[in-house]
């Protein structure tokens, strides 16, 4: 099972589930994506793309700090 | 090959606030498409002075499946599309746009709905209507409001949002320059502006933080009962007089304009009075509320005009565009002010807050002078004011 890494700090919605949603449909069932943003409205965006979503399964959430202090907000997604 | 567009009336692309709102506040038939998620969209709605017909459709549902998403907008009506910065507005307009449905994106989104000021006039009384201008500057996504006094080319200005450029070039339309920037108390739900447009303006600023706070910015105090005048030479000065309203905040100041017009901060609203809780001692300054509101303000004539410094719904803004009271009214009409004595108000208050705004400890430490980046404040600010000790709905006084 493979992980992919998407680093989309600095971007704004809708950017950060555009991109998201693009890795997401070329990925294999069961794999995982971790989205790294720097936008807050990413916490509510994924929480709600993922209710709709058909091939996305958001399992985690969670923020931290990167070097400069700017704060993080991680997604871990699996493909359905 | 015929151009089907060529008859039709062009939708601009994107839509400014300012030019939106007044549309939408005369009732012109414009639906609003709001692409936030559903937390955002429930937490903090765009406000007109009448209702407008919205529809509610995620960015997302958009990217995951477009013409499902696209079923669900109306078609053949003007569309407006509000996101939360703009962006993603703008992209659901141009998958409209390649849909062959016409919509304009509103540039800003939220947030340019949270700084947007709107300027309103006050009718003065008619014997003072050549001595000086009172403008109430309307914040309407926060529901704030600040206040620019003009007479004889000078220009006092109270609570004015973190927009300083603003207040300075409204005052040089209005042909005045500001000659000093007040702040009713140490703000805990917006960034004030006073600090750098008294800088700019090269004019005293005032704010009382009281005991127990740390103010780092400098200020020139002033003393209950001072009057401060403007408007300078030829008999067209107006006396602002200074009184000290503590409770909301313990160096809460109320300001008497003329001797009509009372800026009361959060002291007292049109429909409640302000929360006397957010430094933790409720009782005690709800204590201190309490003796500003029946004994400091006492002496003051019924016919006394009102001025807060924000309003909770749309009810409270009058027919002229004005949130405004007559301070007898609201002495008759405020909920907290017909308990009777102390003891019954702070009980009152302290049932009825709620939680504290978000951000309230952070914006309150900007305002000692603390320093933060514009994009941090501007994320502390989101969403309505909370600083009435209770919102009530049921309409002015």
């Amino acid at each position: 099972m493979a992980l992919r890494k998407l680093d989309v700090r600095g971007a704004k919605c809708p950017i950060p589930i555009v991109k998201a949603k693009k890795e997401i449909d070329a990925m294999a069932p069961g794999d995982q994506l971790e989205v790294t943003s720097t936008d807050p409205g990413s916490m509510p965006d994924f929480v709600g793309w993922a209710k709709v979503a058909k091939t996305a399964l958001l399992k985690e959430q969670h923020t931290g700090k990167d070097e400069t202090g700017r704060e993080l907000y991680i997604h871990l997604l699996e493909r359905k | 090959m015929v151009d089907e567009d060529k008859d039709e009336p062009a939708t601009p692309a994107s839509v400014e606030v300012g030019e939106l709102l007044p549309r939408l506040d005369r009732g012109e038939p414009v639906v609003l498409l709001d692409v936030r998620n559903l937390d955002e969209y429930e937490s903090w709605k765009l406000e007109p002075r009448r209702p407008v017909e919205t529809v509610h459709v995620p960015y997302f549902d958009f990217i995951e499946d477009g013409d499902a998403a696209l079923a669900r907008v109306p078609r053949g009506r003007e569309l407006v599309v509000l996101c939360a910065k703009g962006g993603s507005s703008e992209m659901v307009v141009e998958l409209l746009k390649d849909a062959g449905v016409r919509a304009a994106n509103i540039a800003g989104g939220m947030i340019a709905y949270g700084i947007y000021l709107e300027p309103v006039k006050l009718p003065l009384e008619h014997d003072e209507a050549g001595r000086f201008e009172l403008w109430q500057v309307n914040r309407r996504g926060k529901g704030c409001l600040s206040y620019v006094i003009v007479s004889g080319g000078e220009a006092v200005v109270v609570d004015p949002s973190r927009h300083a450029g603003w207040y300075e070039a409204f005052a040089r339309a209005r042909g005045a320059r500001v000659v000093q920037v007040l702040d009713t108390h140490v703000h805990a739900d917006h960034v004030s502006g006073g600090p750098e447009l008294a800088r700019r303006a090269q004019a005293p600023y005032y704010v009382a933080a009281g005991d127990g706070f740390e103010l780092r910015h400098a200020v020139a105090p002033l003393r209950d009962g001072q009057q401060i005048r403007l408007g300078g030479d030829g008999g067209v000065a107006i006396e602002v007089r200074v009184i000290r309203t503590p409770g909301h905040t313990p160096g809460s100041t109320s300001f008497l304009v003329g001797g009509r017009y009372l800026l009361t901060g959060d002291t007292l609203f049109v429909a409640s009075v302000g929360r006397p809780d957010l430094g933790g001692h409720v009782a005690e300054w709800g204590r201190e509320l309490y003796a500003s509101l029946t004994q400091r303000l006492a002496d003051l004539p019924a016919g006394t005009r009102v001025l807060p410094a924000h309003f909770a719904s749309q009810a409270e803004i009058g027919a002229e565009g004005v949130v405004w009271g007559r301070l007898g009214e609201l002495r008759a009409s405020v909920p907290e002010l017909q308990l009777g004595d102390a003891a019954a108000f702070v009980e009152a208050v302290r049932g009825a807050v709620k939680e504290p705004p978000a951000a309230y400890a952070e914006i309150i430490q900007v305002n000692l002078g603390a320093p933060a980046s514009d994009d941090q404040i501007a994320l502390w600010e989101l969403g309505k004011n909370q600083c009435a000790a209770s919102a009530h709905r049921s309409g002015r006084a």
